[in-house]
């Protein structure tokens, strides 16, 4: 195979080019920018994230007191409820609309197949789930830096 | 031109490297400079304060599910020393609206304690009252002019939970109250405090928003359902009230309760408070045994205690209801004469008689028969002289003197038989005699149906107490019981319903004497006979009209029973029957 006699020259030039001082430097001043970029990106998402698990966190803070206050609301309107409801006032209620107190003679007792007379109430409620640290995920309370400890700490134990 | 570009960008690469060199240095020097501790002993104390959690107290239901005890919010009223502008404004308001001293409240405001920058003026204020001072103080901020504050400025309102009662004096004896230091006295609050209360939690709260989720949650104080029926008790109430003044009873009560598992329906008495006003407790009752007599009170029970003597006749062998003796109106024993309660003699009676007749040497006669051992050893049994575990604060354990005790004779023995010199509380009368409705097997009396936590339901399984005797006797004495009101023809029987019970009328020892003026008149009853769903207990104290039982107590047990059946929904015996041959 013939070698053409102008290659050892472009040979020379791509080496030339390879070594120029200004394409070092270049490539010097290349890597420091994305080393700069990368910092810069990791500190604005840090940034990012810190702030909005502050703001989350400040409205954790106020919704437990709405939710302290609304309770304290709810159990006083429940009582309120419970006076205008009361014996003395619904007899009274009552009386004023003309009712009395049934006699035992003017009962009649009839009987509903399958009726069970209910026993006393139930007060329980299946609904009420309760949100607490055990049962937030990681995700939501876990900043970065916890998230690597946390990842930092597994690989150990795994190692 | 290479060459300058490099030496440009080299110089404003070496800028930069200084500029950053410079931040880091200074950011260094920052934190090591010694403002640098007082910054971060300054950011720690701020990092976290002491809070205390209070729980919710639990609430309190009926056995339908109609609240007796809740929350109401009522408000602290402070002043921030820091921003008050006009003292004698705010001194004006608190003391127009609340019913203060004027003097006294400007005297607090312009003196106030050293170092304080916060003081209370007011507490447990009514939310009305607190929401006109609020308002008052919002519209004097709008009037001021432009610039300046109103007068009211300075004025704090915090909210907080306080014990409510709804139901007002109803059931009063049952529920007991809390005091504003959340302290449970008497009744439910007494005896389930802790549970009603919830643990208080006193923690280093994070004032950092990244660690809200440390932020502990107190659980709520537990919610109590009870065994009482509030239109029963409302009912019972009622009845007891009128029949004070129908018969010209000094005190009374009514009790209410299920023989067969205990569960207590409504428990009336004479003395009762609005448990909102609970600091009135010291003008309404004369000692802590009047708040709620039914378990707390002991008296001579008289002729009601001649169930157990006859229980524990029939019980031993000792006798049958056929057996018959002669009453020749009076009997000696311990030397001393024991009469009947008209000195009369009833000639040949049998057991059924004895009861019907109430007839105290017959009573004498089977306790003499029985002898100590026997005798003493079944009224132990039925719990005389013990508590009986009732879920309320306060009970007491009443006294059954027996051989052995240095102020125990012979005579009590005869005494004792017929409810004589022996103390109970209605619920241990009530609790003994339960046996007898309950094939054999006493009840503990109980308020608590069912506590709520966490969402979920939990129902106090039933307890029973002692078997002081036999399902045959038990059954045998229910019918003597039954026959003899009906053979009397009592004022206690009840239309369309099968009722046993006995009257038990009781002289009152005055100055150690008997008077025979002055009675304590009661009557336990329970029905339907053949399947016992209510028991009811009447005791009125120095009735004036009549001093006999059968014509005072008796009829108010009709009446409560009549309102029972309706109330707990209990057909007549021949619907009953009917539904039961179905």
């Amino acid at each position: 195979m013939n070698i053409p006699n102008h290659l050892p020259n472009v040979t020379h030039l791509i080496h030339a080019y390879r070594v120029a001082p200004w394409r070092v430097q270049r490539q010097w001043i290349g890597n420091a920018l994305l080393l700069v970029v990368v910092f810069a990106m990791v500190a604005a998402l840090y940034l990012n994230v810190t702030s909005r698990t502050a703001i989350a966190g400040r409205e954790i803070q106020d919704l437990t007191d709405a939710i302290a206050i609304s309770r304290q609301v709810s159990s006083d309107m429940q009582t309120q409820l419970a006076g205008l409801t009361s014996a003395a006032s619904m007899e009274a209620r009552a009386r004023e609309m003309g009712y009395r107190p049934v006699e035992p003679d003017e009962l009649e007792y009839l009987v509903v197949p399958g009726y069970v007379a209910p026993k006393a109430v139930d007060l329980s409620s299946s609904a009420e789930t309760q949100l607490n640290v055990l049962t937030i995920p990681p995700e939501y309370n876990q900043s970065l830096l916890d998230w690597m400890d946390d990842r930092l700490v597994s690989a150990r134990r795994f190692q | 031109m290479r060459q300058q570009y490099g030496r440009r960008s080299q110089v404003l690469a070496g800028a930069l490297a200084l500029f950053a060199l410079a931040i880091i240095v200074q950011m260094t020097r920052i934190q090591n400079s010694p403002e640098a501790d007082i910054f971060r002993q300054q950011s720690e104390a701020y990092a976290y304060e002491y809070r205390t959690f209070y729980p919710n107290r639990g609430e309190i239901y009926d056995r339908k599910g109609r609240l007796l005890a809740g929350e109401q919010i009522v408000y602290e009223i402070g002043l921030d020393l820091n921003i008050m502008t006009d003292p004698h404004a705010i001194s004006f308001a608190v003391a127009d609206t609340l019913g203060m001293d004027y003097d006294s409240l400007m005297e607090v405001i312009q003196n106030p304690p050293e170092g304080l920058s916060y003081i209370i003026l007011a507490d447990y204020v009514d939310a009305q009252q607190a929401l006109y001072l609020q308002e008052l103080k919002k519209a004097l901020n709008e009037e001021a002019p432009e610039g300046s504050v109103g007068g009211l400025t300075g004025l704090q309102f915090k909210s907080h939970p306080q014990r409510s009662y709804p139901e007002n004096a109803l059931a009063s004896n049952i529920l007991g109250f809390v005091s504003r230091e959340g302290v449970g006295y008497f009744g439910v609050e007494e005896k389930y405090d802790s549970l009603l209360a919830g643990n208080p939690v006193t923690v280093l709260v994070p004032t950092d928003p990244n660690k809200a989720f440390e932020i502990p949650r107190a659980p709520d104080g537990t919610t109590l359902i009870l065994t009482i029926d509030r239109d029963l008790q409302a009912a019972a109430e009622d009845i007891l009230d009128s029949s004070l003044g129908e018969y010209g009873a000094q005190d009374g009560l009514i009790a209410i309760m299920n023989p067969r598992s205990g569960e207590i329906y409504a428990l009336a008495v004479s003395h009762r408070m609005n448990l909102n006003k609970f600091w009135n407790y010291g003008a309404i009752y004369p000692n802590s045994t009047y708040f709620n007599p039914a378990i707390s009170m002991s008296y001579e029970p008289g002729s009601v205690f001649k169930v157990l003597t006859m229980a524990a006749a029939l019980d031993s062998g000792t006798v049958t209801p056929e057996t018959t003796y002669l009453d020749t109106g009076s009997i000696l024993v311990g030397g001393v004469t024991v009469q009947n309660w008209d000195r009369n003699p009833w000639g040949v009676q049998n057991m059924i008689g004895c009861l019907q007749h109430s007839l105290n040497v017959c009573m004498v006669t089977l306790s003499t028969q029985m002898g100590t051992g026997t005798f003493y050893d079944y009224m132990d049994a039925f719990g005389m002289g013990h508590l009986t575990g009732v879920d309320m604060a306060w009970e007491a354990p009443g006294r059954l003197k027996v051989p052995g005790d240095a102020d125990w004779y012979p005579v009590d023995l005869g005494t004792n038989a017929f409810g004589q010199g022996v103390a109970v509380t209605p619920i241990q009368m009530m609790a003994a005699v339960s046996a007898v409705a309950n094939n054999g097997r006493m009840v503990i009396p109980h308020v608590l149906y069912a506590m709520v936590r966490d969402g979920r339901q939990h129902e106090v399984p039933e307890q029973f107490g002692a078997t002081p005797i036999s399902e045959q006797t038990a059954a045998t004495l229910n019918e003597m019981l039954a026959i003899s009101l009906e053979q009397e023809s009592s004022l206690a029987l009840v239309p369309g319903y099968r009722v046993a019970g006995k009257t038990g009328t009781a002289q009152i020892p005055v100055n150690g004497i008997y008077d025979g003026s002055q009675t304590n008149a009661s009557f336990i009853g329970w029905g339907p006979v053949d399947d016992p769903q209510f028991m009811i207990y009447v005791w009125l104290e120095r009735p004036t009209t009549s001093p006999w039982s059968s014509e005072t107590a008796a009829p108010v047990f009709s009446e409560m029973a009549q309102r029972a059946v309706i109330l707990l929904d209990i057909p007549p015996d021949s619907i009953r029957h009917q539904l039961a041959s179905r």
